[in-house]
């Protein structure tokens, strides 16, 4: 306990650093989450840099490749939950991270008539509506640029929200999901996909094992991230109702430790947290290659790296929806159902 | 066929499509926005915050968004009195 407000008061120490940077006429976002999250503690809590992050995206918007298997493969689990359901949602809103995959793979699934796509990055929302498809059965598409911390859609008005890939970067999660909780309609859908702990965890030893080497210390080169037990309890925490999570490990193959680097430029997962180093001596990331090589490498020279994903479902609540009874409104006795079905005693 | 809804939507004035104006809110009050044709921008009047409309697409991350002097916020609602609100 002691120790998180420790790391909280330095966080803050942080943040009040960077303060300066912000233009004084822009509305900063962190003076507003000071506003808006006064009662909420945990709010207040700067783990990643979003301005950097929004860099990274728009950066990812020209170094993305066409199709990238990786994100196929979730945005494709995550949507094959859609045919799951015999709901229609006529209007989505489809948020972060690989939304652009999303709305590529989505051929229809789940009656989907209006679909805002919402990114951080403006030129990454420009990528999205300028590779419109031309087949005529996509939904009407709207595109907006947002923060999902901030987000910017009325109460109860969304049938369904999709985040894959985007979430875990948020800074205030929970607070995020209530955000979508809010947003969506009674009876509505939220699906999301994030990046869990085992994620990189090659990479993650790499690093420290090459820092430790050459710089004699580390400093934090991944994010942290929430792990597969916390999912359940975020959604709970965040009021959706029928909750579900489930894990999903991929392991990608890559020639050398660089190609990884690129391939997370390219997805725009490269390190934003405000407690990094913002300088990578050439000598620790050759180390970290050889390092990568050397403990993870496989008989054919090339390296894998570990995926984690989560997926986590969560409904907001409705009355249709089947949910246990209020504690102690049983009418029954549990020695009465044993009377009647259970075997004899004796 | 979308993109000509698109060209009709602003050749009647406004550079928003009526759907998502519908569905978009200040993203700090959780108030209706309006849309201001004259910046071409929309105003959370709650917020007090104008949020740029860059190529027709809505920005509404809260560092983009411009506070208003309080004169602006008069003038301007004065000035749109017969828009209506976005």
């Amino acid at each position: 306990m002691a120790s998180s407000a420790a790391a909280a008061r330095r966080l803050l120490l942080l943040r009040h650093r960077h303060g300066h940077l912000l233009p004084k006429r822009h509305f900063s976002s962190s003076s507003a989450a000071d506003g808006l999250d006064d009662g909420g503690g945990g709010g207040r809590v700067k783990i990643f840099d979003r301005d950097l992050k929004r860099r990274h995206r728009d950066r990812a918007a020209w170094a993305m490749r066409e199709t990238d298997g990786l994100v196929d493969a979730v945005a494709e689990n995550l949507l094959d939950r859609l045919e799951d359901c015999r709901k229609a949602f006529p209007s989505a809103l489809c948020l972060g991270g690989s939304a652009g995959a999303v709305r590529r793979l989505l051929r229809g699934r789940g009656g989907i008539e209006r679909l805002i796509m919402m990114d951080m990055s403006a030129d990454m929302v420009k990528k999205w509506r300028e590779s419109e498809n031309s087949s005529g059965d996509e939904p009407e598409t709207h595109f907006v640029v947002g923060d999902e911390e901030f987000l910017p859609i009325k109460e109860s008005s969304q049938d369904l929200i999709i985040s894959c890939l985007g979430l875990h970067w948020t800074n205030d999660l929970p607070g995020a999901m209530i955000q979508c909780r809010l947003a969506l309609q009674p009876d509505g859908l939220f699906l999301a996909a994030i990046l869990g702990g085992e994620t990189l965890k090659e990479l993650r030893i790499a690093c420290t094992v090459a820092q430790m080497e050459r710089e004699g210390g580390i400093s934090p080169r991944m994010s942290p991230l929430a792990q597969v037990r916390d999912a359940g309890n975020l959604l709970t925490r965040a009021g959706f109702t029928l909750p579900g999570v489930d894990v999903d490990q991929y392991t990608v193959k890559y020639n050398n430790a660089f190609e990884l680097v690129e391939h997370l430029r390219a997805m725009g997962e490269t390190n934003a947290l405000f407690q990094r180093n913002p300088v990578l001596k050439r000598d620790t990331a050759l180390a970290t290659a050889a390092i990568y090589q050397s403990m993870f490498g496989l008989e054919d020279g090339s390296i894998p790296a570990t995926f984690q994903v989560i997926y986590m479902t969560g409904w907001r609540e409705h009355p249709s929806q089947q949910k246990a009874k209020r504690r102690g409104s049983a009418a029954i006795s549990f020695s009465d159902i044993q009377k009647q079905f259970g075997p004899s005693e004796n | 066929m979308r993109r000509t809804a698109a060209l009709l939507s602003t050749h009647g004035g406004r550079s928003i499509p009526r759907a998502l104006a519908d569905v978009l809110v200040c993203p700090l009050s959780k108030q209706p926005l309006r849309y201001c044709e004259a910046t071409g921008s929309l105003v959370s009047d709650a917020a007090g915050v104008s949020f740029p409309v860059l190529d027709g697409i809505p920005s509404l991350v809260p560092k983009d968004g411009k506070l208003l002097d309080d004169q602006e916020v008069k003038s301007e609602q004065e000035s749109s009195t017969t828009d209506s609100s976005g």
